[in-house]
């Protein structure tokens, strides 16, 4: 192992499930995220979008984030105690990841 | 890691993950005056951003953050060629350390390309 590496790939982790706050009836899952380091850089921002912000926009950033571009939906078998049922739970894993845009809302 | 740290000539940039201060050069204009080329300190790296599928709604979660300005200063440089009347002076920040963070909007353009 190197230490981190540049690109954005498959993370494995566990995801638990409870069915209620107790969690009475629960199930265990491997499912995958996107995780790593894509370029992103900051400069000082040209004077057309000095002037569009009232000179206030002095930096100008691009970045690309690492994202989840394709997903599937996987079934997590709920366990109860005393042989009781409980329906499956369908979650969401990633299948492939990419540096792209980054989710504006949300950084 | 050291939010002060160059992107030294030796680093491979291929394989560099981080967000460093590194040299930049952009070209100075405003209307009414000469252009000028100017060589600065800015940011560039790769910082760590993740999505994560969740249960419950929005279904995932996201960690943003890019490469961006963490402390600048601001440098002045007279424009040449300006028309009677153009104040000459063109202001630009100055990185004097980079760091991961969150883009803000108050003080950034922030851009985004897939």
């Amino acid at each position: 192992y190197d230490g981190p590496v540049p690109g954005c790939h498959l993370y494995p982790f566990n995801v638990t499930i409870r069915s209620d706050r107790r969690g009475t009836c629960r199930g265990t899952h491997l499912v995958h995220a996107c995780v790593g380091y894509c370029e992103s850089s900051a400069f000082p921002s040209r004077y057309s979008v000095l002037a569009a912000s009232n000179f206030t926009h002095n930096i100008t950033s691009t970045s690309r984030c690492c994202t989840i571009s394709k997903e599937a939906k996987v079934k997590v078998r709920l366990d109860c105690p005393r042989g009781r049922r409980h329906d499956d739970i369908e979650i969401l894993t990633a299948t492939e990841c990419r540096c792209d845009m980054c989710r504006k809302s949300r950084y | 890691a050291d939010p002060r740290a160059r992107v030294a000539p030796v680093v491979d940039l291929r394989r560099f993950v981080g967000c460093a201060v590194r040299e930049f050069t952009f070209l100075a204009r405003k209307p009414g005056c000469g252009a000028l080329h100017i060589t600065t300190d800015a940011c560039w790296g790769r910082c760590e951003t993740w999505e994560k599928p969740v249960v419950e709604p929005p279904f995932v979660e996201v960690h943003q953050r890019v490469c961006t300005y963490n402390e600048t200063r601001t440098a002045r440089v007279r424009l040449p060629g300006c028309s009677p009347g153009v104040e000459p002076t063109y202001s630009y920040p100055v990185a004097r350390s980079c760091h991961c963070g969150v883009c803000l909007t108050s003080t950034t353009e922030c851009l985004t390309s897939a």
